[in-house]
């Protein structure tokens, strides 16, 4: 009986051992990441995927974080204008891309790399996203291909720049060098892992083929967006005449700019960057905002901005190009687009330095006006090309200053058009591609010796016939010329490892 | 409650009678606090095994054998008292409690355990070396305490959590902490502050604490199952006693310093060092010659401290309680670096009745931390900006009254110039302004308890119901001023953010406990845990902030340009349900054995559940009949094996899905963790082999632990042209062992009426191999690979200088030489002949990937500590020794004093090389060289420096102010007073080059260890102190 009782009592203290918890605390899930299976579960979800490509384009990796503009927010042309020299770095930020010393584990070059394969990985999730959201309704065929365009460019974009940075250019052995790996899979689960592992660089000419295939795709499903900061359809043909061009395809990028009927020059050079949302010229940029944009140690105008006007002033114009005899005293894109201080010489092409809302400009119709006339010029009709030279350079110059002809051009015409671009595209890091792909091409040495670094301290040293310190060159030959593949990828990556450039 | 479950545990000392010829001897056992009789103590005839335990009224019956004369009383928290026997049949014995022998009884996991009767490791560190201690927060003083608890103290910045490792490094990429149980509640340990360190653990006043104890093999820990991977700290807090209150005072006060400092250039020998950077490369001079300015001095202090704490307790033989104030406030040695709190403890424990009791364990605190940048990295950082700033500049221009008299450029972008002709590398600002004018402030409320209800359901059978609530309170805020420094560039920011944490935890247990026939001794233990915890937070952040004004000490509505928000919530769920049993037999064969399973939120549902079990076994020699030696009086031999899980894996890691981004076309959503649906525990397997004895006055603790990590969940890095979101999946995929050796011995090596000397000495040899991995895991200093420690030292090979032009020279990875030729106009990476040294006609491949190597492990192999107790009549003194050494540290605080911008170096620049033929190990200077000088980007093995060290912890000295004087002169009102002055780490003894071979920049990473890198140097603590009884 007293047994009995004990074990009644037992039980009921077993039991009240279970009654006081609650059972369901291990059920939770994250409020803060929406679930694979809803990411395109209706229109609003997938125009966000959309923006939320253009959020990796704008403010990418850097150092594990999202941070600095990579790869397309800002570093992208900070890169550029460090390689070419035009842009001069006065501090520690940029200084491994000014001297050339980049390694595997540098910073710059690996959060151009991680950077731009994570837009690509996002593009590629949308794509297929696209897709579902396609056979589930969710959207229709005509908003579909629209957005699949604008994903396309993207992909043929970001693996342009890769391919820039990374490998040999298109005009030097294209079916022997190695391109980059193309990615056009979205590396969303385990499985895919495994696939994307296999996937090695390739030769430069089978990524030009691939990216030519996205542009074209582009082209054909893309709508115009109305503003520069989608991507549109004429930015796939823009574009497309850049990379003709560094195919060497001259006629492809007659071709292409004969398409491009709903851009113009704008009336002034300022004008693109007075109004980037609403111009003739800017064809395509990325927005920034005063809530997104690549923070205080990346944006454009806090890194190029004047000092005295609120800008750090990290990098400076080159005093080497502010004294070539190509760039007119009265040039308006001296006049109106350069500010200074007692320590030298800025760009204003970007004034948002404390909302560092500035677009950052990546491809602009005045670029395609030099691409076309740099193409007549190749097939020999010089005098297209300086009419369309002289589009570029007449609206900066003042009244009275004589176009030129080709007897003011002692150098040559394509020597002029090459000149007009620095002078244009200063500051928004254009040139580099140019150096690469004039290299590749035997008509450049490399990247050309830059004013040392730091060694420019004061407004006194960019008088004519000041001596400046020359350092920095690399050249052609080099193993420098093309970044490394970074340590990250090569130690993650057995493929890759065996496919890292030359000398590294 | 205590008590009783004293009683049941000791129970066990049943010890079974011999039938000889002999006699009856009886009495009753009585204490101060229980009159009425003390059940459970243990009574034996002294030189035999014959013995028994008294009864439920104290009273005991024992039959002595002929040859017996004399008793021995023993029972755990009282004076051992021998008595003859004589010709007495009635012996009354009053026991008297002994304040030493405290730790006898350990607390373990849902219950307590006699240390005679543990089979599993644990180790127990009595507060009172520390509670008068000067000190941010208590884990950092459980450095050097005991055998296998590794505690650093990465940096001198006040709320620095230091990093607690138990038996060695147990995780890859999860936690790595232990879990720290206070009065049974598993509290959250999480840094809430999210712009500077702000310790958690810096919340409960060290004072409040009564003792810890570190479960550190499988199967002390076996119990708290999965989360039990790196140990666990159990802490006791203190309670009431029975009696008359006793009021306690203590206060201490004094000032913190720093332990060492940096060795810079003064101005004139910058103006030197940075003019030759320059001519070497062709450019001209900037540096002029100044003034010499020490910032060092200028930015530390002696930081003042003060610490009072008050405490009552007492109680009736059914209530006792404890309670508490305490305050202290400790100003760092950096200036702006404060740390205050205020705290509250009310512990009561209460019969209800013979069979029911009811209690509760609160604390409330409040601490507000008064923080600063020292990012390493960070222009503001003041370890970073204190060692570039010019030295040939004044750091005051009382004229500049726009940025408060602090020298700068006119225009507020940089530190001024003074006589130089250009501006600071990276137009660092002045950190006399930032210190002065920027807010890192945390302010935490943390309501941190529990209440508990017992039920004697039978006289051997125990419910115990406890819930636990953890809460914390955590706002921060952030205030860059708009005119210089970081907040220029956003023409001020504020940041403020609520960042709480809440967590319950309820625990119901069962106990039963009996001794069947006469020496079975039975402990059964059966109970259910539930916890939650969710921690979320939101900020705002605001820029281009109206006026300066508003910037003081709160966001303000209407005051910023550009307002943006933040924030994002974690729930964590937890289940589990357990079971032990302890058994013994006469006290000898001492047996142990666990079950749990537990379920936990982060894992998949198909993964959720997970089953651990331990057990121990352990003999008890110097029991045994054969056993017999005068000189051991006590011999023990154990081991354990159990398998624990990790539940520190994060909140989701499994779960795949798409987070906002906020893209400059406004908010959208971005694909941001990538699945894996397989993800499942990870387990340790931990083995223990130990064994325990006393020698005369010496007692010994010997381990052997041997810890197998199996499916690591590991953040994997993935490649990076995969573009994985954060380039990691998390997948079960490593494995790691951790092996090594644990010694303790303690000894009272003199015990006189007037002088004693205590001693504790431990040490610790550890060995960690990472033994399966997918890929090595590399990060910019350190890798981890299979067959070696986690987190080496990884990096280039230095060679030297070339004696002929100053050029570095490093070792390629297929072991030719190269050097850096610097030459302007010229630079680049040449071949080294060291036949003919001059010779940079060859070009050569610079470093890369294919050239780095290991450099040396991180983790000490060995470490320990060593403590002194003398009392000498009145005065007493501790003196308390860490070691520890066998690692390598990355020393990046010099390689970036050795920087050739235009900024100020370490004084070791002196010895640059300057002319052919001079031997030196720093190369010529050459302005913005400093990648390929110092082969950035990776550890340098010229950096590389053995971390050795023997380090004097504490000198304590103290004065007890003789009792019968007190008496007379305040008639009882006094009970005791004690003086007392002491230093924390006055001295070390190394080879380190750096301010401190502890330093550690990567304190939260496993992967990233050993790294030196603008660390604060650590502090050094002078205090002295009243300890008031009444």
């Amino acid at each position: 009986m007293k047994i009995i009782k004990q074990r009644n009592i037992l039980t009921a203290a077993i039991s009240a051992l279970l009654l006081f918890g609650s059972c369901d605390v291990t059920d939770q899930s994250p409020v803060t990441l929406v679930p694979e299976e809803e990411a395109f579960a209706d229109a609003g979800k997938v125009l966000g995927n959309i923006l939320g490509v253009y959020d990796a384009a704008q403010r990418g990796f850097y150092l594990g974080a999202p941070d600095r503009g990579y790869p397309f927010g800002a570093a992208s042309i900070q890169q550029g204008d460090m390689r070419s020299g035009d842009m001069y770095n006065d501090q520690l930020f940029y200084e491994i891309t000014y001297i050339g010393g980049w390694t595997p584990s540098t910073a710059n070059q690996e959060g151009m790399w991680i950077g731009t394969y994570r837009l690509i990985n996002r593009i590629n999730v949308v794509l297929e996203g696209l897709q579902t959201a396609l056979a589930n309704g969710v959207i229709d065929q005509e908003e579909h291909d629209s957005y699949r365009a604008e994903m396309l460019f993207l992909r043929a974009f970001s693996h342009w720049q890769l391919v820039t940075d990374f490998a040999r250019p298109y005009a030097d052995n294209p079916s022997g060098n190695l391109g980059v790996p193309y990615r056009d899979i979205p590396i969303s689960n385990t499985e895919r892992l495994d696939q994307a592992a296999d996937v090695g660089r390739g030769t430069v000419e089978e990524v030009y083929t691939r990216i030519l295939q996205d542009l074209d795709e582009a082209e054909q499903l893309g709508t115009e967006a109305g503003i520069p900061f989608r991507a549109s359809r004429s930015a796939a043909i823009a574009f497309k005449t850049r990379v003709k061009l560094h195919q060497l395809d001259w006629a492809g990028v007659l071709e292409e700019a004969a398409k491009l009927t709903n851009f113009e020059l704008a009336a002034t050079p300022m004008a693109p960057f007075d109004s980037p949302d609403g111009n003739p010229e800017s064809i395509f940029s990325l927005n920034n905002t005063a809530e997104s944009n690549p923070g205080v140690n990346g944006a454009l105008p806090a890194m190029y901005g004047n000092p005295a006007l609120g800008g750090r002033g990290l990098v400076k114009i080159s005093p080497l190009i502010w004294n070539e005899p190509f760039w007119l005293e009265e040039d308006l894109r001296r006049t109106e687009l350069t500010t200074s201080s007692p320590d030298g010489y800025y760009t204003g092409k970007y004034t948002g330095y404390i909302n560092r809302d500035d677009p950052a400009p990546l491809i602009r119709y005045a670029e395609v006006v030099l691409n076309t006339a740099e193409a007549h010029a190749r097939l020999g009709d010089e005098a297209t090309a300086l009419t369309l030279l002289n589009s570029v350079r007449d609206r900066s110059t003042p009244e009275g200053t004589p176009s030129y002809d080709a007897g003011a051009l002692p150098d040559g015409v394509i020597q002029g058009i090459w000149n007009e671009k620095r002078v244009e595209f200063l500051a928004e890091g254009l040139w580099w591609y140019d150096i690469h792909r004039l290299s590749g091409m035997g008509e450049l040495p490399g990247i050309p010796p830059k004013a040392a670094s730091r060694s420019i301290s004061s407004i006194e040293q960019y008088e004519p016939g000041a001596s400046i310190t020359l350092d920095h060159s690399v050249p052609y030959s080099s193993h420098l010329f093309v970044w490394p593949i970074p340590l990250q990828e090569i130690v993650n990556n057995p493929l890759l490892a065996g496919q890292q450039n030359p000398g590294y | 409650m205590k008590k009783s479950l004293l009683g049941f545990v000791l129970a066990v000392f049943t010890v079974c009678s011999v039938a000889a010829q002999s006699r009856t001897v009886s009495g009753t056992v009585t204490s101060a606090e229980e009159p009425e009789g003390v059940p459970g103590v243990n009574v034996r005839v002294k030189g035999t095994t014959v013995g028994t335990i008294t009864d439920i009224d104290g009273s005991y019956s024992i039959e002595v054998p002929e040859d017996g004369n004399t008793l021995v009383f023993s029972f755990v928290g009282f004076l051992t008292q021998e008595i003859g026997i004589g010709n007495q049949s009635t012996i009354d014995v009053l026991l008297e409690p002994d304040v030493k022998t405290l730790g006898e009884v350990v607390v373990v996991g849902y219950g307590t355990q006699e240390r005679r009767e543990l089979t599993g490791s644990v180790s127990s560190i009595d507060n009172r070396a520390i509670e008068n201690l000067v000190t941010p927060s208590f884990d950092q003083q459980l450095a050097g305490r005991a055998p296998g608890v590794n505690v650093t103290t990465p940096g001198g910045v006040l709320g620095q959590a230091p990093v607690i490792r138990i038996r060695g490094v147990n995780s890859i990429t999860s936690d790595a902490n232990p879990l720290i149980v206070i009065d049974g509640v598993p509290v959250v340990n999480a840094d809430r502050a999210a712009n500077f360190p702000s310790n958690p653990l810096a919340q409960i006043n060290p004072a409040d604490i009564e003792s810890f104890e570190v479960l550190k093999d499988g199967s002390a820990t076996a119990i708290f199952g999965s989360r039990a991977a790196n140990g666990v700290i159990l802490i006791t807090t203190k309670k009431g006693i029975e009696g008359r209150a006793q009021v306690d005072y203590n206060v201490s006060v004094g000032w913190n310093e720093e332990v060492d400092r940096f060795d810079l250039l003064n101005g004139d020998q910058f103006v030197t060092i940075a003019n030759e950077k320059r001519s070497n490369a062709g450019l001209g001079d900037l540096a002029q010659p100044g003034v010499n300015t020490d910032w060092q001095d200028y930015i530390f202090r002696k930081g003042l401290v003060t610490q009072h704490n008050l405490s009552i307790r007492g109680g009736s033989a059914d209530t006792k309680y404890f309670f508490s104030l305490g305050y202290t406030d400790q100003e760092g040695y950096i200036r702006a670096n404060e740390l205050t709190r205020y705290s509250l403890r009310a512990n009561v424990d209460h019969n209800v009745s013979n069979r029911v009791r009811i209690g509760t364990n609160m604390s409330f605190s409040f601490t507000e931390i008064e923080s600063l940048n020292n990012g390493e990295n960070s222009l503001s950082g003041a370890t970073y900006n204190v060692t570039r700033a010019f030295p040939n500049i004044e750091i005051k221009d009382p004229s500049n009254t726009f940025y408060d008299g602090f020298n700068t450029t006119p225009d507020g972008a940089a530190l001024g110039r003074g006589p130089n002709l250009g501006n600071i590398d990276n137009n660092i600002p002045n950190i006399g302004f930032v210190l002065a004018n920027n807010v890192f402030r945390g302010r935490t409320a943390r309501l941190l308890g529990n209440v508990f209800g017992e039920w004697d359901i039978f006289p051997d059978l125990t419910f115990r119901t406890q819930f636990g609530g953890d809460m914390t309170f955590a706002d921060e805020f952030l205030s860059w001023d708009a005119r210089h420094g970081d907040g220029r560039g956003n023409a001020g920011l504020m940041l403020q953010a609520y960042r709480p944490v809440y967590r319950w935890n309820q625990q119901n247990t069962l106990n039963y406990q009996a001794i069947l026939g006469e020496s079975h001794n039975l402990n059964v233990t059966v109970g259910a845990e539930f916890q939650y915890t969710n921690q979320h937070f939101y900020s705002a952040t605001g820029t281009q902030i109206a006026d300066v004004f508003f910037q003081q000490s709160n966001i303000v509505t209407g005051s910023a340009g550009v307002q943006q928000i933040g924030g994002g919530m974690d729930e964590q769920g937890f289940d589990s349900y357990f079971a032990r049993v302890n058994y013994s037999f006469d006290g000898r064969y001492l047996l142990s054995a666990s079950v749990r399973n537990d379920g936990i939120s982060a894992l998949p549902v198909d993964n959720r559940r997970g089953t651990f079990v331990g057990g121990s076994v352990g003999w008890r020699i110097s029991d045994e009949g054969f056993f017999n030696s005068a000189l051991i009086s006590d011999f023990k031999v154990r081991a354990s094996y159990a398998e624990v899980g990790n539940t520190e894996i994060g909140f989701f890691p499994y779960v795949g899905g798409f987070s906002a981004a906020l893209s400059g076309l406004g908010p959208g959503i971005g694909f941001n963790q990538i699945a894996n649906p397989n993800l499942q525990w990870e387990t340790s397997r931990k083995l223990n082999a130990g064994l325990d004895f006393t020698v005369g006055n010496v007692t010994v603790a010997a381990d052997y632990f041997r810890n197998d990590i199996r499916d690591l969940v590991l953040e994997r890095i993935t490649a990076s042209s995969f573009g994985v979101p954060q380039n990691r999946i998390f997948e079960n995929v490593g494995a790691m062992v951790n092996q090594g050796v644990e010694l303790r011995v303690m000894a009272g090596i003199i015990e006189r009426d007037n002088f004693s000397w205590n001693t504790d000495f431990n040490f610790t040899w550890l060995h960690n191999e990472v033994t399966n991995l997918i890929s090595p895991i590399t990060t910019t200093f350190n890798r981890t690979e299979v067959g070696g420690p986690i987190a080496q030292l990884y990096g280039y090979e230095w060679f030297g200088v070339n004696s002929a032009n100053g050029n570095p020279i490093y070792v390629k990875g297929d072991g030719s030489l190269v050097q850096y030729n610097l030459e302007q106009d010229n630079t680049g990476w040449r071949a080294y002949n060291e036949n003919n040294p001059g010779d940079i006609s060859q070009t050569a491949t610079g470093l890369g990937g294919g050239d780095l190597r290991i450099l040396g492990n991180t983790l000490p192999r060995w470490q320990g500590g060593w403590t002194n107790q003398f009392v000498i009549g009145n005065f007493d003194a501790e003196i308390f020794f860490r070691y520890s050494g066998g690692n390598y540290i990355m020393n990046e605080t010099r390689r970036g004093q050795l920087g050739m911008g235009f900024s100020n170096n370490n004084a070791e620049i002196l010895s640059r090389w300057t002319e052919s033929g001079q031997v030196t190990d720093v190369p010529k200077l050459y302005t913005g060289q400093d990648a390929n000088i110092w082969a950035a980007g990776a550890a340098n093995s010229r950096f590389v420096e053995k971390g050795d060290f023997l380090r004097i912890q504490n000198i304590v000295l103290g004065y007890r102010i003789p009792a019968d004087w007190l008496d007379q002169t305040f008639n009882g009102g006094i009970r005791s007073v004690r003086i007392f002055g002491q230093v924390q780490n006055p001295l070390i003894f190394t080879n380190y080059t750096g301010v401190d071979p502890e330093l550690n920049t990567f304190p939260g990473s496993q992967l990233q260890f050993g790294v030196d890198w603008n660390s604060a140097p650590i502090i050094r603590t002078w205090s002295f102190g009243l300890n008031v009884g009444f």
